[in-house]
């Protein structure tokens, strides 16, 4: 029997978390139909790649779609006054 | 008018030489004191810690820097070590501390630590039962403590009190986030904390898919500048002038 999808999930996010290529936690993961969705932030795109192979690696016979953003860390120099 | 800037979760790795320093480049003509909200590595491995001084020396900051860490920065068991590179780099680093800076004769006191969570209000782990439990909620007792303690201490010789954290003390900064997960991202014991001590501004990261701004229940403005939230390599407040305190009243008699 396949493994009921609520398991995969938590078993991705553990390994995102833990394996040394992703070591993020701020990956959203859901399944939808007999895709895996990622979403959520990447810190560089060589980051956004890992978090998708490490995933790529547990997801049996689920397609990745790797939404996933990079951290835009453009200078825009906006201000908020707070007086 | 005092300018300070502010970002979380830079969360620097290998991969990300260049990507800081570039968004830095005018960061000390446009803001008087730096503020870095916790997860400035990955995995808080000093060599990401290196990183993050190079970063900052690549961009030129040369203005105050004060940083709490969050728990990425943990995550190796290396904390002394990623402590002292970034305090040879010249960044102040609190943890149930308090320092403070002096912006053109504004005295800016900051006031930071880690922080944890448990959640908040009607929603918060408590702590009895396990010992696992008890110490999960003693560890943030013991962080809400030590802001309290470095608030009150600050205070006095400042014009401007910031409390500086990487775990959120409110729950308005976190819409956006699972509400399920709440728990695992801040603590209405900070909040508390800050609110008894005092503060004119919150700033605070960890939550990513959180919102920018929030206020405590006592009235301070709080802050979410975890770069996924704010969408750009620091925001920048400014606290205006400092307001000048009426003195007590005479006694009468």
């Amino acid at each position: 029997m396949a493994e009921p999808r609520e398991y995969l999930v938590h078993h991705i996010q553990d390994a995102l978390a833990t394996d040394p290529r992703a070591r993020e936690l701020g990956v959203d993961v859901q399944v939808m139909g007999d895709r895996l969705v990622l979403t959520g932030t990447a810190a560089t795109p060589a980051q956004r790649a890992a978090i998708a192979e490490v995933v790529e690696e547990l997801a049996g016979g689920y397609e990745v779609v790797n939404e996933m953003a990079v951290l835009s860390a453009d200078e825009d120099g906006s201000v908020e006054e707070l007086s | 008018m005092t300018r300070v800037a502010a970002v979380a979760d830079i969360h620097v790795g290998v991969d990300s030489v260049g990507r800081v320093a570039a968004g830095m480049r005018h960061l000390n003509e446009r803001a008087d004191l730096l503020l870095l909200g916790g997860d400035l590595t990955r995995c808080g491995e000093p060599v990401e810690a290196e990183l993050v001084a190079q970063e900052l020396a690549k961009a030129g900051v040369d203005i105050p820097v004060v940083a709490v860490l969050g728990n990425h920065d943990h995550h190796a068991g290396r904390v002394a070590e990623v402590v002292g590179i970034l305090e040879d780099a010249g960044v102040v680093v609190l943890d149930g501390t308090a320092t403070t800076v002096g912006v053109g004769g504004t005295a800016i006191g900051i006031a930071g630590t880690k922080g944890f969570g448990g959640g908040f209000a009607g929603a918060n782990a408590t702590a009895f039962g396990e010992p696992a439990m008890k110490a999960f909620v003693n560890e943030t007792r013991r962080e809400a403590a030590g802001l309290h303690d470095a608030l009150v201490a600050v205070r006095p010789g400042a014009d401007r009190v910031i409390a500086l954290l990487h775990y959120a003390p409110v729950p308005e900064t976190l819409r956006g986030e699972r509400l399920e997960i709440y728990p695992f991202l801040g603590s209405h014991l900070l909040a508390e904390a800050i609110d008894t001590a005092g503060a004119d501004l919150v700033v605070h990261g960890h939550a990513h898919n959180g919102s920018e701004r929030g206020v405590t229940p006592g009235g301070i403005r709080v802050r979410n500048v975890a770069q996924p939230v704010i969408q750009r390599a620091y925001r920048i407040y400014d606290l205006g002038e400092p307001t000048v305190r009426a003195a007590p009243a005479a006694a009468t008699g």
